[in-house]
């Protein structure tokens, strides 16, 4: 009997082992890339750690940037950035999905393609591209709307339009993954529910609002936590295109943190800005998490 | 399976905390050596002549690119410097203007700087303030002190001691398009016939609006206010423009928050309204506007130098002919003109041998028989020795050596620098979108960087202490 227990009891340490030094590389890798200079970030937070400093100067950096006008200001642009951004990427996403799915496999493919190009490609080359469309003198927005008879408009110098022509890249280079996932989704519903609810009379609206969105609420959930966290951290198109002006309207917190940190060589403060930021997109997944995924339906 | 849990957690917890506290640990000798003083060093005459040492040069592209290869020059030097100093390996690394500031920013605080680097006093100075630079002053003989203007030391000393070994330079100025000039036959417009070029700002705009009026496709001025690069040409149009100093004599304050320099900045906000600068100035960056001068589509940009000419000869996309002018100022008095001075730094990392083999490096690079001249026709840049002229067989370089009489001092060895240069493009945009006069904006900025400069005096006295 003690021997049975003795040789289940090794077996199971072994299973345990074996496991365990399966998933050492991915800990490795993300206790030294991810933990650690999470749980640094925080401790630097609490230092003047500049090029030749390093003093512990508490909560310092945290009352600084509550009082930092240009912090709170790239707070609100950055909620702001989120509030206009995932809605729309959602939304065309959905709108994309449900008019391509029906289609045959190379319309699909060729749409899907489409829209995840702007993923894979450099961000460097999209806001080079960018740039040149918005372009006040000789870019071809203005040119398209000149032929209308409109003035030509600084959208990346105008403080009224520049935080919209940030959004619309962000969005352009955000939608490839959302479409690629709600195809595969919607593609994955079973048609004898939409069969039965069209017997039944139902409307479009009826069935995406009673079969297809309910089904669609697992992906729905994933898409908007990634996005709304990706959306977040939105920076080099903030940087390439406008360094965060016309006076701070799309200054972002990680091209702040980008500034404070690379630019002015104040590691602390910055560490500071990324864990405010860090909490705020923690307190926003975890209410989506809360309202959105008890609607899962598996 | 429980108590395994529980262990294997604990385990893991231990590793995290010392690896916290093995990091945190290195950092702080990292702090700790590097707020030490500089040690001083024995002459680079006097060390011994031992062990191979290796350095590592990281470099701006300084020099041009040699068949159009980044780096290619570079290891030219390295090359012909080995031949006399087999024992000293140079490793090299080339960074760019956009992203090599924040690289180095990085190696310095991760305590990885390179041993050398070729820029300018803008950066040099505040590590030299930070004690992050080894002094040279060993190195430099009395007949290379007494050969180089004050106004070039100035820039490359912090307190008593010499941070930087000073190499080229060149005054920062405008270019105008001639071509444009002579193809609407307003050549007379601008001040070519006298020989030091200066102007008045009346005739600079009797110059704008004759571009506006027989060259309707082409803009006839540039401005720019997204973000700091090149800053340089804002500051010294408007001080110009508005016959003031940037920053008062000693450096404690800002001086251009005059009335002079607010009513040339609320004349650039109306010249763009009226199309004599070009629009939307305030989301253009200094590389911008002088792409649209290389492409032929501005008559006049704010941006440039013999240097900048020189490095700039394989980007023009249109043919035309740039000639360097002095800014115009309000009163026709002489312009003051702040230079780009280069040279080199070494990185105090603790290594009594590499110091010593960064300063033969140094020697050769700058004073070498065949390199010297060398390096700094490969620079396009004028010799910051008064006794070293004459290096170009070209009208526009001999322009810029006369003009370096119009030098004055930069206010870029201010202390706080970093931080005062942040508050100028955001004010700089302000009044071009109409969101404040030009005298408010500059004594916005004048409150703004006053300030810092204070904090940066008192935070410097503090760590002194």
């Amino acid at each position: 009997m003690f021997a049975t227990i003795l040789k289940s009891r090794r077996h199971v340490w072994r299973e345990w082992l074996i496991s365990y030094l399966f998933l050492l590389p991915a800990l490795s890798f993300f206790l030294l890339f991810v933990a650690y200079p999470m749980l640094k970030g925080v401790y630097i937070s609490f230092f003047d750690y500049s090029l030749n400093n390093f003093d512990f100067i508490g909560l310092d950096n945290y009352k600084h940037l509550f009082q930092d006008k240009t912090f709170i200001q790239s707070m609100k642009n950055t909620i702001l950035i989120v509030f206009i951004a995932v809605p729309l990427v959602i939304a065309f996403s959905i709108f994309v999905a449900m008019t391509i799915y029906k289609k045959n496999e190379f319309t699909r493919s060729f749409f899907r393609g489409v829209f995840y190009l702007p993923a894979v490609t450099s961000v460097v080359s999209i806001t080079v591209v960018w740039a040149s469309i918005y372009e006040l003198n000789f870019g071809i927005l203005n040119y398209i709307t000149s032929l209308f008879g409109a003035e030509p408009i600084a959208w990346l110098g105008n403080p009224h339009t520049a935080l919209f022509a940030i959004i619309a890249v962000l969005i352009t280079t955000s939608v490839g993954q959302p479409i690629i996932l709600y195809v595969a989704s919607v593609g994955n519903i079973p048609t004898s529910y939409i069969e039965a609810a069209q017997i039944d009379r139902a409307t479009s609206g009826q069935i995406f609002r009673k079969i297809i969105w309910p089904m669609l609420m697992p992906t729905n959930l994933y898409i908007i936590v990634i996005t709304t966290i990706n959306t977040f951290q939105t920076f080099a198109i903030v940087q390439l295109l406008t360094a965060g002006g016309p006076l701070y309207k799309t200054s972002t917190v990680m091209y702040g943190v980008y500034e404070k940190a690379f630019m002015l060589g104040n590691f602390g403060l910055a560490s500071a800005m990324g864990i405010i930021l860090a909490v705020v997109i923690g307190i926003i997944s975890f209410i989506q998490f809360r309202y959105l995924g008890s609607d899962v339906e598996y | 399976m429980a108590a395994r849990m529980k262990r294997l957690t604990a385990v893991i917890s231990i590793m995290l905390v010392m690896m916290m506290l093995a990091a945190c640990g290195s950092n702080n000798n990292t702090a700790n050596s590097s707020t030490n003083t500089v040690k001083e060093e024995k002459p680079s005459g006097e060390t011994e002549k031992a062990k191979p040492v290796t350095i590592t040069w990281w470099n701006f592209p300084s020099f041009q690119a040699l068949d159009g290869e980044v780096g290619k020059y570079e290891k030219e030097i390295i090359a012909a410097f080995n031949e006399k100093n087999p024992d000293i390996k140079v490793n090299l690394e080339m960074i760019t203007f956009d992203g090599g500031p924040e690289k180095l920013n990085v190696a310095i605080a991760s305590n990885s700087a390179p041993d050398l680097i070729y820029d300018a006093p803008g950066r040099i100075i505040d590590w030299g303030k930070k004690g992050l630079l080894a002094p040279l002053d060993d190195m430099i003989t009395d007949e290379v002190r007494n050969d180089i203007s004050p106004a070039f030391w100035k820039q490359s000393t912090v307190g008593d001691k010499t941070v930087m070994y000073p190499i080229n330079t060149a005054p920062f100025m405008m270019a105008v398009n001639k071509t444009i000039f002579e193809k609407i036959g307003a050549l007379d417009l601008l001040p070519l016939d006298r020989p030091d070029r200066t102007w008045t700002f009346d005739e600079y705009k009797k110059a704008l609006q004759a571009v506006k009026e027989k060259a309707p496709d082409v803009i006839p001025s540039g401005f720019f206010a997204k973000s700091q690069a090149g800053d340089q040409g804002t500051r010294a149009y408007l001080a110009n423009l508005g016959i003031s100093r940037f920053l008062n004599e000693d450096y404690t304050q800002v001086a251009i928050n005059t009335e002079n320099a607010g009513k040339a900045l609320d004349w650039i906000v109306q010249a763009e309204k009226d199309k004599l600068v070009i629009s939307g100035s305030a989301a253009l960056a200094a590389a911008d506007v002088n792409d649209l001068f290389l492409q032929g589509k501005l008559a006049f940009t704010i941006n440039y130098s013999a240097v900048l000419k020189a490095q700039n000869a394989t980007l023009k996309k249109a043919e035309f002919e740039e000639v360097l002018l002095p800014f115009p100022t309000l009163d026709g008095s002489k312009p003051k003109l702040e230079p780009y001075l280069g040279g080199m730094a070494i990185f105090n990392n603790d290594d009594e041998a590499k110091i010593a083999a960064s300063k033969k490096f140094i020697d050769f690079v700058a004073n070498d028989e065949v390199y010297g001249k060398k390096n700094l026709i490969q620079t396009g840049g004028l010799s910051v020795r008064n006794s070293i002229t004459g290096l170009y067989n070209d009208p526009e370089y001999a322009y810029a050596e006369l003009a370096r009489e119009f030098i004055t001092d930069p206010p870029t060895i201010a202390d706080g620098w970093a931080d005062v240069r942040t508050f100028w493009f955001p004010e700089l945009q302000r009044v071009l979108l109409g969101e404040a006069t030009g005298k408010e904006a500059l004594d916005s900025f004048a409150a703004n960087a006053n300030k810092a400069i204070t904090d940066a005096k008192a935070k410097a006295q503090t760590q002194k202490k």
